[in-house]
């Protein structure tokens, strides 16, 4: 067995590799995603999901629900780490099949993907506690750097963590962007990471502060120069798993369930068959039994 | 906060666990800036900064409230004649746990107030170690007042600040400790129940509601809790409650903003409103306070905000025998426009 597969089977039993295994890991990673377009090209049948956040167990759920690795052929459109309590399993799990199985899985990036979000949100304190140095951290933050910023499957189908940007109104002016650095707080990439839709008409400024909001006129004009059919995107909680929007032309999928431990969400991926046909599963998150939260973080915080 | 009064020994550590909680979250909030509070570090052994969330939630928490307090003040001294401001009111804070609000209050309301504090006597005894321990705290309560101070007990009887160990299951024995402590019922009072009436049994916190109506003439009271047990959030957080040992027994008698106003309407109080966190954040905050809040933390907990501040509110009731009370009330603040942007790294 390879040491590839054996760290497969291990960050699959949720047990993070040893240090010196993550630095070789992210080197191999780094060969492959460097010669990734910042457009990928994906081709169906493919699953697509949306954020993970470090909720291993659901992982595991998700991966029961649409099938291993690389029997189906996944896309995942960012928000690896950070909120949960497993972003290293998680991200390191993903990121050693990307690099076993090139051709079947593609890992797109997501706002929770840079060193400043992880600093907030809970990756980089995880690396700190398991393995008492933040090089981990750094190894991983790194690689972040390479992850494609979308995909698009069969000239159809656009895939993003966030939404569009008013820097942007062509693919071929996504592929010119120079994607090897931290998420930026503004421009094209960022807001690649970080809009949503609204139903409002236009552009208009996100709560986020970053990003933006953009209407449905937006992501009918979008559609239309770039000749695809469909948008599909992630970066919002829908309760549902799933959701439409603008006559169809976009939807948001979400495939953290119960997100934070706290929402008590369902969560979905959506199926595309050989010929584009859509069919979302939906799925609940792993029962309490099997996803042992670490016993010193004993419960999601509230206002006590 | 940390009083659990119905439930067993192993149950109330798990409650009184929760005014530690809280108060690791009020001083995480603190440290951010998100206010000002110099007295909360003594309170708490172990420091830790909170997600943005819950620190906004906090925020939001601390700010209303501390407005509702401020107004009180503020309507009660317009009725009073300059100069004879001492002690014209009383605050009576129920589960108080290691709660700040008294230390924090500006010297020319503080000497307004008289203010009582109750708690189980577990807690009450450590945050009498606590004052007792700390000079910045206990001369805060005057000259000499450390003599006044009994951990032992979990007694404090000063002047300005009197702690009382007592089990709000026995609204009679509450009463009489405050009677022989010198608390005034007469006197306009404002009331403080802060995640403390939730933990209770429903016909357990009624009887509170319903002795303090009685008890009390002119007074106001107010209540922040949890409510919306019904869907899949508010399951969730019932499941996730009760995992760590202290579940919200009282949250289905009181799921919704009437059930809440009710409670207080048919238990001897003459008004009532109450408005869920969402609403008390989008249009009754200080909007300059919010708006320097916001540019505090990076925040990118959107949906889950509104999720969780909708499971969130504020009640006030009202007893107004002297009519000192007739603006009291939520007042609406003049929205900001636009969001603010988040603090860059560079």
């Amino acid at each position: 067995m390879s040491d590839l597969d054996r760290w497969i089977e291990q960050l699959k039993r949720c047990e993070p590799l040893a240090e010196k295994d993550v630095k070789v890991l992210c080197e191999k990673a780094l060969e492959v995603l460097v010669e990734e377009s910042n457009v990928q090209r994906v081709d169906a049948p493919v699953t697509i999901c949306g954020d993970i956040h470090g909720q291993f167990f659901d992982l595991m759920e998700l991966f029961k629900v649409g099938g291993d690795c690389p029997q189906t052929n996944y896309l995942f459109m960012g928000d690896f780490v950070d909120r949960g309590f497993y972003s290293v399993e998680t991200f390191l799990l993903l990121l050693a099949l990307k690099v076993r199985y090139p051709d079947r899985i593609t890992l797109i990036r997501g706002n929770h993907e840079s060193r400043q979000i992880t600093q907030v949100y809970g990756f980089y304190d995880e690396c700190l506690r398991k393995y008492g140095s933040v090089n981990v951290w750094r190894c991983c933050t790194d690689i972040f750097d390479y992850l494609s910023l979308s995909a698009l499957i069969d000239n159809r189908i656009f895939c993003v963590h966030g939404g569009l940007s008013p820097a942007v109104s062509t693919l071929d002016q996504i592929r010119m962007i120079d994607r090897k650095q931290e998420v930026p707080h503004d421009g094209a990439m960022c807001d690649l990471l970080w809009s949503d839709p609204e139903d409002i008409e236009g552009w208009g400024l996100s709560p986020r502060g970053a990003g933006y909001l953009f209407g449905g006129d937006v992501c009918t004009n979008f559609n239309h120069t770039n000749k695809i059919e469909l948008i599909c995107r992630a970066h919002q909680l829908v309760t549902e798993g799933y959701k439409w929007m603008f006559n169809e032309q976009l939807v948001t999928v979400w495939s953290a369930p119960n997100y934070c431990y706290r929402c008590g969400n369902v969560a979905a991926i959506l199926e595309l068959d050989e010929h584009l046909n859509k069919s979302f599963m939906v799925f609940e998150a792993a029962p309490q039994d099997v996803r042992g939260v670490p016993a010193k973080k004993a419960a999601p915080d509230y206002f006590l | 906060m940390k009083s659990v009064p119905t439930l067993s020994r192993g149950g109330d550590i798990s409650v009184q666990g929760t005014n530690d909680d809280a108060q690791i979250s009020k001083l995480s909030c603190a440290k951010l800036g998100y206010y000002r509070d110099d007295f909360l570090k003594y309170f708490v052994r172990r420091s830790s900064r909170r997600s943005p969330l819950i620190n906004r939630g906090y925020f939001a928490r601390v700010l209303a409230l501390r407005q509702l307090l401020q107004q009180f003040f503020d309507v009660i001294s317009q009725e009073t004649v300059a100069g004879e401001e001492q002690n014209i009111v009383q605050i009576l804070s129920l589960g108080a746990g290691f709660d700040t609000t008294f230390f924090n209050v500006e010297a020319k309301d503080r000497k307004k107030a008289r203010w009582f504090e109750v708690d189980f006597k577990e807690v009450t005894q450590r945050k009498a170690a606590i004052i007792a321990a700390n000079a910045p705290l206990h001369e805060e309560l005057g000259p000499g007042a450390k003599e006044s101070i009994h951990p032992g007990e979990g007694r404090i009887q000063t002047e300005a600040l009197t702690v009382l160990p007592a089990d709000l299951r026995d609204v009679k024995g509450v009463e009489a400790a405050l009677l022989a402590a010198g608390f005034n019922p007469q006197l306009p009072t404002y009331v403080l129940a802060e995640c403390v009436l939730v933990y209770m049994e429903a016909e357990e916190s009624a009887s509170v509601v319903r002795w303090l109506g009685s008890f009390l003439s002119t007074a106001a009271c107010i209540v922040y809790e949890q409510i919306k047990p019904g869907d899949a959030f508010g399951r969730q957080m019932l499941t996730n409650l009760e995992c760590r040992g202290c579940p919200l027994r009282g949250l289905q008698a009181t799921p919704d903003l009437k059930a809440h106003q009710d409670r207080f309407l048919s238990n001897g109080w003459q008004r009532a409103d109450a408005k869920d966190m969402t609403t008390i954040y989008r249009a009754y905050l200080d909007p300059a306070e919010k708006r320097r809040a916001e540019r505090l933390e990076i925040f990118d907990e959107f949906e889950e905000w509104h999720m969780i501040q909708d499971h969130y509110c504020i009640v006030y009731a009202v007893n107004d025998a002297s009519g000192h009370l007739r603006d009291f009330g939520f007042k609406q603040k003049t929205p900001v426009a636009g969001p603010v942007p988040f603090p860059r790294a560079d």
